[in-house]
This record gives structure tokens, sequence and C-alpha cells, in this order.
């Protein structure tokens, strides 16, 4: 791309705004070029099915392996949460919209487990520091971006919801370390029936996500 | 005073100090894990090493008497190598468990390895001694067999300070780790300051663990009110809002922690008995008070303060001045026994119990007193124990109506109960009087029966000075926020000061330099005298 007089070589379209400004003067004839336009894409939507537009959302386009959505909390083999309490990724998080609680674990080996995990979603601006700083792997984020609630607490997820929401696989996850994950995996609900978090594992329509969507509101 | 050199600076120091002592009196950093200046010198953990002119080997600082015309020197290349192999072999079995482990943040491998080691480990990680992890060694304090590096600080304590050697190292070589014996576990009055001491994640306390992450932390240095010993310490809260508008989470009031033994030579070394050391936990043993009550109702303070003013005036201008008096207790600053002295022009008392007999008698003979008042010695020394007789001499005033209007300020003992026949009589107290004021800081039953129920900020809520057992003058500083519309008592006093025609500033500062003028004890000093450590006024002549 060399610049040569009156603009660039080639290999890009060098758009000169005056000229184009004087070219695309309204005049009457533009009205029904555009009317050309229009029914040029109608015939060929019609008959030759070329449509750009989708049905949403019972379509959607795909979606980057890299998308930062919602996130998950990641499980041991064993169901059990992978996360270690260890207060890093409410440590970098810019936002300051992750709030932990510590407890003890049975198991000396693990030592610490959050007995309280919260994300306030409309406090987060999903960045994907929480991920990048997790030793454990246990916080990924997944292609889900819909998030619309009733209710303003609902937009604080706690463990079941980061964990175990309905449909937390259905579009795949989104943003997580760059390896195949060693020991973690997202919690499955057909497999897994123990959990330590005992309101995960009970029945409910999958089209509810949450009680807000069936309460009546007056 | 012999002379020596260290890093090509002369310097003369004391006989009979060891080399570490005149580095750290000098300001010269030298690693260290075993020695403490508190505990005896063990020399074990060879981080101290320094070069000194004319031994043929490197010598351990803490353990190396000063001598004359010696020459030491830090920062050589040899050193610096003995350092970093000291590091790698502490490093070798210690487990890869910062993000888990409570004293990341603090731990003293974490500045010393990106300080002065900063290598590879070369040990398989898998190949790593596995040890005990997590268990009781008593009430408050959980050892990681682990995470141990042996440098028998907490086996020095239990041995040189409490005397009562419940932890010891027990086996031979690559297999010793520090334990206690079954049958007696650590449960001394002051077993939580080997957690202060442990300069790595082994020894961590069961109160504190795993409730905040220590970076979130900010620490206020300030003293214990627990007794009238007043000790030093820092108090360790909230600083940051973690988690922003998650509900639960209060980011305005602040949250204490923990609270950490602070080095004062003269009161306290570096120790904290146990008790004082979770006094803090009695701020929330019962609901706070968070507003003003009268008549059943809430109101501002500042709102209550005019009334009160002029209740108390009218009272006086009916019976006299003497029908009108103030019961504080020695659980308040300096500063504020002083503003309420004033207001209430000398009939304020602050004897509840027997304070005065026990201030300066000994609990154990290490620090505790039996007082668990933390300024009776600065009522006293303000001049407040008159002729009143206390809590009992007040009651008998008031049963005669010879007392009409009273304030009453009351702040619950930090450590232990307060005594059942105090309240008791606090309650009777608030009956017989006409017109009564309670200020306090919990939302005690007895207290609702008073006209006006005010909230007053805590220990750890305001600022001021506290005289010890000693009459050793000591800052006690504000590190979270009082509840609600909770306001320090010298401020209170403040403003009813202001409303009888004496401007009085907020600041505890310029109220002690009133006191500094009113009470030749305190002539000579100010706040910034008093300083981080305290200070002794001389007394007068």
């Amino acid at each position: 791309m060399t610049p040569v007089k009156g603009g660039y070589a080639v290999d890009v379209p060098v758009i000169h705004v005056s000229e184009r400004a004087r070219q695309e003067h309204a005049t009457v004839w533009s009205t029904f070029k555009a009317f050309g336009v229009t029914l040029r894409r109608l015939f060929t939507s019609l008959f030759k099915g070329d449509t750009p537009t989708i049905y949403y959302p019972e379509q959607t386009r795909p979606y980057s392996e890299r998308f930062r959505g919602t996130h998950i909390l990641t499980v041991r083999d064993d169901g059990s949460l992978k996360c270690v309490a260890c207060y890093m990724c409410a440590t970098v998080c810019p936002a300051e919209c992750i709030y932990i609680e510590a407890g003890e674990h049975p198991n000396p080996e693990i030592e610490k487990f959050p007995t309280r995990f919260d994300i306030d979603m409309m406090r987060c601006i999903y960045c994907g520091f929480c991920v990048d700083a997790c030793p454990e792997e246990a916080i990924i984020m997944s292609r889900e971006h819909h998030q619309s609630v009733y209710n303003r607490d609902e937009t604080i997820y706690d463990i079941e919801k980061l964990m175990a929401r309905p449909g937390i696989d259905a579009k795949g996850p989104g943003y997580r370390p760059n390896r195949p994950m060693a020991e973690a995996k997202i919690f499955d609900k057909e497999t897994q029936t123990v959990c330590p978090i005992p309101s995960v594992i009970q029945e409910r329509h999958p089209a509810v996500l949450y009680e807000s969507m069936i309460r009546r509101r007056d | 005073m012999p002379k020596l050199t260290i890093d090509g600076q002369t310097y003369e120091a004391e006989k009979g100090k060891t080399v570490i002592q005149v580095a750290d009196d000098l300001g010269v950093e030298i690693p260290r894990y075993c020695y403490h200046p508190d505990i005896g010198i063990e020399a074990s953990c060879r981080m101290c090493l320094v070069e000194v002119k004319g031994a043929p080997k490197l010598m351990p600082a803490c353990a190396t008497p000063i001598a004359e015309g010696m020459t030491i020197r830090t920062n050589t290349e040899r050193v610096r190598e003995a350092v970093r192999y000291a590091m790698e072999f502490l490093l070798l079995h210690h487990p890869i468990d910062c993000p888990v482990c409570d004293q990341s943040g603090e731990c003293w491998l974490q500045d010393y390895y990106m300080a002065h080691a900063g290598h590879d480990s070369r040990f398989p990680l898998g190949q790593k001694t596995r040890r005990r992890k997590a268990f009781d060694l008593g009430p408050l304090v959980k050892l990681d067999q682990e995470r141990c590096i042996l440098c028998t600080r907490c086996v020095r304590f239990t041995r040189n300070v409490t005397r009562t050697n419940e932890i010891q190292v027990f086996n031979r070589g690559h297999n010793s780790e520090i334990g206690i014996f079954e049958d007696r576990p650590l449960n001394n009055a002051y077993s939580g300051n080997v957690v202060d001491i442990c300069p790595v994640g082994a020894l961590t306390s069961s109160d504190f663990r795993f409730r905040v992450r220590v970076w979130f932390l900010k620490g206020t240095p300030s003293v214990c009110a627990g007794c009238s010993t007043g000790c030093n310490l820092r108090i360790d809260h909230s600083a940051r809002a973690v988690g922003g508008g998650i509900p639960g989470y209060t980011a305005t009031d602040g949250k204490i922690y923990r609270t950490v033994g602070r080095r004062n030579v003269d009161v306290n070394k570096s120790w904290l008995c146990d008790e004082g050391r979770l006094s803090f936990h009695a701020l929330e043993r019962w609901p706070r008070l968070r507003t003003a009550m009268t008549g059943g109702q809430t109101r501002a303070v500042i709102q209550l303060l005019p009334s009160i003013h002029e209740h108390f005036e009218s009272i006086r201008k009916a019976y006299g001045d003497s029908a009108v008096a103030a019961l504080v207790s020695a659980t308040h600053t300096n500063e504020a026994l002083f503003l309420t002295k004033k207001y209430f022009e000398g009939r304020v008392d602050f004897r509840l119990g027997r304070e005065v007999e026990l201030y300066e008698q000994r609990q154990d003979d290490l620090l505790r007193r039996l007082d668990k008042h933390p300024n009776t010695r600065g009522a006293l020394d303000l001049g407040l124990g008159g002729e009143w007789n206390g809590l009992s001499g007040f009651l008998r005033r008031a049963e005669t109506k010879e007392i009409r209007g009273m304030w009453i300020s009351f702040h619950p003992q930090l450590v232990g109960e307060d005594a059942p026949e105090i309240l008791e009589d606090l309650r009777e107290l608030i009956a017989a009087l006409e017109f009564s004021v309670v200020s306090t800081t919990h939302d005690f039953g007895w207290a609702r029966a008073a006209s006006v129920l005010l909230p007053m900020a805590s220990w750890a809520e305001e600022t001021g000075t506290y005289t010890n057992y000693a009459g050793r003058l000591q800052i006690t500083n504000r590190a979270v926020m009082p509840p609600g519309d909770a306001q320090p008592l010298h401020m209170l006093m403040a403003e009813l000061l202001k409303l009888s025609g004496v401007q009085v500033s907020h600041d505890p500062d310029a109220v002690f330099d009133w006191i500094r003028r009113e009470v030749p004890l305190y002539s000579g000093v100010d706040h910034d005298a008093v300083g981080s450590l305290g200070a002794t006024p001389a007394q007068p002549v």
C-alpha cells in the first residue's frame, strides 16, 4: 500500500467522501433505485432462500469458543465444587463483583471450600480476569448471555446458579484456560445425582430458570 | 561501647548485643526466620548469615555477639549465595499451598523468595514429603506440619515466655516435626501468640482462619481495651469493598477481622493474651444500638442533645447544681472523661465495681491484670474518683432524691462478663432518677427504661488516649466507623458543652491540648509525643 498521487495504490478501496456525497446526491431517480434494491432482496429471499435474518432466539449465530458469557463453576469427578475459595478471582476482579465466604473442608487435603460464592452479574463487566486468575480452573465462562430476570435480587448468582443452572452447557463453554481442562468438568445433572448443594438436583421444568418466571406479577 | 563496621558504615553499639540486633537498630535488613527478639536465640534457619572479617565461615548474625573492631558485610556474593541455598533447602519439601494457605500475603517464605531466592525448584512436585495437614493444637491454633520450616519459634515461645512447654520438636533429622503431646493441648492463656510469630503458614488461628484474605485488610495501630495493662495491638479490619453491592456485606461500616500483637518493649513485648486477642468479638456479642430512643421513639442524636441540655438546666435551676451528675466507666478515653467532667462540673464518677482496688493487681505473671477496664488510672489521674463513691454512692443519693438527673455512660467489658449486681444497680439507679440519659454501645434491656437512650461508639470506633496501670499514656485509634447514629462520648460531650456556651473541638488531639493545660500531670505531652508506642508523663514534683 504505497501512497500515490491522489490516494493509495490499488488493494485498498479508497473512499473520497466528498466525491461519494456528490454522486449520492439525493434525486427522484435514487429513490426508485432504492425501491429496486428492496424488490430484488424480496425475490432472492422468497425464491432462493437467501435470507439475511435468522429465527432468534430459536436460532443463534455461532459464538466464539472464547465468548465471555455467564460464569460456570466447575466440579470435580464426584460432583463437588472445584473451587478452593482462594479469593484470587475476587482479588483481581476490577468490578469487585465477586463475594466469597470460605469454610473448612472436611478433607484436610482440600482444606478450604466456598460456603458462599456470589457474583453480582449487574456489576460484572465480563472481562474474564477471574478465569485467568483461577489456579484451579474452577471458574470458566459460558457462551450464554441471557440474564433477563424479573427481580433485581436474581442478578446475584449464587453457587447453585453458577454451578448447575438449567441449560448451563447448552451453548458450550466459553472463555476458559487455553488448554484441555485436566480435572474439572461442568456439572451434569444426568450423570450426577448426588451433590453437596442439595437444591441443585431438585426437579424443575427445564424452561423455568427462576421462580420469578412463573410467579404472577400484580 | 564497641565500634563495629556494617556494610562500610561504622557504628557504636551496646556491649552484649548480637549482630542482628545492632542491624535492626540501624535499619540494615538481614533476612531471618528463627530469630525473634523476645523468645531467645536458636540460629537454626541459616538465613541471617553474614560475612565477618577474619572468620573463615559465614556467621549467623542472630547468634554472633558484637566485638570491638568487627567488620561485617551483609550483601556480598557469598552471603547472597548462602541465603539462596538456605531458601532452596527450606522450600524443598514445602507444599505449593499458597492459594489455600491462610498465611499467604504475609508469608515470610513468599517475601524472602521474591527478595533473595527466585529459583526454580529442582525437586519434583510429586516426590515432596507429605505430612499431617491442618489439625488442632488447641482451641485457638491449628498446625500444618507440611508447611513448617522448623524455625522453632513456637517451641521457644512456650519454653521461654509462657513456660508451659506444650509445643516440642519430635523425631530427628528429616523426620523431625513440630507437635504436642496427646494429653497436653496448647491451651495456655497466651496460645494465640504462636500464630503471630510463626513466619509461615504452619500455625494458623482457628478464629481468623479463612475468614478473609490478609491483603484485603488494613492495619490500624491501637491499644487493647481488655484490661488495665494496655497491650499494644494492631486492628486488622476491612479496607476495601469486596463484593461490592452483594447484600450482607457492609462496605461503609467496616469490620474487624482480627487483632495482632504490636511490639512495645515497655508494655507487652510482642504478646497479647487470648482474651484480649479475641476481645473484639465482644462487640458482636449483643446487637448494637444504632439510633437514639426516647419514650419508645427513635430520634436523631443531634436533635435530642438540646432537649437533654434543657432538662439538665431545668433540674439545676429547680434543685441546685448538685442534683445533676454523671456516671461514666473507666472504658472511656481520657478525652471523653475530661469533657464529661467539664460539662458536669466535676460531679462525675467512674467506679462501677472494684476497679480502683484491682487495677494494679496482676492476674498472672505475664500480662493480664484483674481490672478489666483500660483507663482506670487515667480516670483517677483526671480526678474523677471523688467523694461520690461510685455507682453505689450515686444510687443512694438518687434514692434520697439528692440527685435527680444523671447521664449514665456504659460500655460493657470486652473481656469477661460485667458483674450482674452492677447491671442490677444501674437498673435501680435509672428507676430512682427523674431524668436519666443512658449512652451505651449495645442495645441492653436494662437501659431501655432510661428517659433518653443514646448510641455510643465503642472501642476501635473512637480515637483517644488511655492511661494504663503504670501511668503510660497510649493512643487508641479508630479503625472502623460506629454503626448508625452512634458517636464517641467525647463528641456528645463537646456538643453539650457547645450548648452551654463553651466552644470545644471534636478533634481528640485538640481536646487533649485542653487536658494538658488543666491537668499538671499531662503538661509535658501531647498526641504527637505519645506516638504509636505511648509515653509516660513525668511525675509532677
